[in-house]
């Protein structure tokens, strides 16, 4: 019953509390119950503080994507929901990174680029409306075939004291 | 040739995310200051598109094309194979039973012991 509370305060709350920190190994009690790991775990996430790296988005939303996205009679497991809805978070983390934008700018440039976008970037710029209407990077993002053209506009990349700040704006035209 | 994101209430409407948790999460990195409007939004379908692009991927990879249900090994295994998915490889580790490892462990502690004979 305390798992299961547990469960949904966590669900409601974005937090999962049987999050562990990443080990080569996920143990799985003989008797493949998961509600068990729940309350091996219960304790340590109840008691921790609220972490950063623990925010996750509601489980049902999630869950319901992935239910529309498999055949229609198709199942899916709950640790998998669960997984998923880590995966998702490790996801925007990812693409709000600057390793990947630097990445994602690098691979725009030259051939693999789209012809007649260029690559750039402002610096120190506010933001304002022409910055909308010149374009500058493109990419593109393709799921189950669909195909959208993806219009990332970065400005105002800046240093402050050592610490490097960018906000990015990203637009999206439906592909031609 | 739009270059802004036409935000009817129908564009609203095709997301089924909270966008207010997806900031949170964005927010959470070190790298951003602001989130601008468009950018959040386009985030967050983009979200949506990576969920059913990783539930439809293992899906069709894994068993479950015969068992006809999502297991996290498929999502483990989809992870393993594919470039895409790389970046979610450190939180999406196979699973092994418990007993397997204890067994594992005991193997590895005997072996030891021998050599140390």
């Amino acid at each position: 019953m305390d798992g299961d509370s547990a469960t949904t305060d966590a669900s409601q709350l974005g937090i999962t509390g049987e999050y562990m920190a990443s080990s080569h190994y996920v143990l799985q009690s003989q008797d493949d119950d998961g509600e068990e790991n729940l309350n091996d775990h219960e304790d340590g996430g109840i008691k921790e503080n609220y972490r950063e790296q623990d925010i996750y988005l509601p489980i049902a939303n999630v869950a319901r994507i992935m239910k529309n996205a498999v055949p229609q009679t198709g199942k899916i497991a709950k640790d998998a929901k669960e997984c998923v809805q880590e995966c998702v978070s490790e996801f925007i983390s990812f693409i709000t990174s600057e390793l990947y934008l630097q990445k994602f700018r690098e691979a725009m440039k030259g051939e693999k680029g789209i012809p007649g976008v260029s690559v750039g970037e402002s610096l120190g710029e506010d933001l304002t409306e022409d910055s909308f209407t010149n374009p500058l990077p493109a990419g593109i993002i393709t799921a189950d075939g669909q195909q959208q053209n993806v219009m990332v506009y970065t400005t105002s990349y800046q240093q402050v004291q050592h610490t490097h700040t960018h906000s990015v704006t990203v637009c999206v035209t439906k592909g031609s | 040739n739009a270059n802004k994101i036409k935000r009817t209430p129908d564009a609203k409407k095709s997301i089924s995310l909270p966008v207010s948790r997806v900031r949170l999460i964005m927010k959470s990195s070190p790298d951003v200051s602001s989130i601008n409007q468009d950018a959040l939004f386009l985030t967050t379908k983009a979200t949506e598109l990576f969920v059913q692009h990783l539930a439809l991927s293992s899906f069709n990879n894994g068993s479950g094309k015969d068992s006809n249900t999502l297991e996290y090994s498929d999502l483990a295994k989809t992870t393993e194979e594919n470039e895409t998915f790389h970046f979610l490889t450190d939180i999406l580790p196979k699973k092994i039973l418990a007993r397997d490892y204890l067994k594992t462990l005991e193997q590895m502690q005997e072996e030891e012991e021998e050599a140390d004979l």
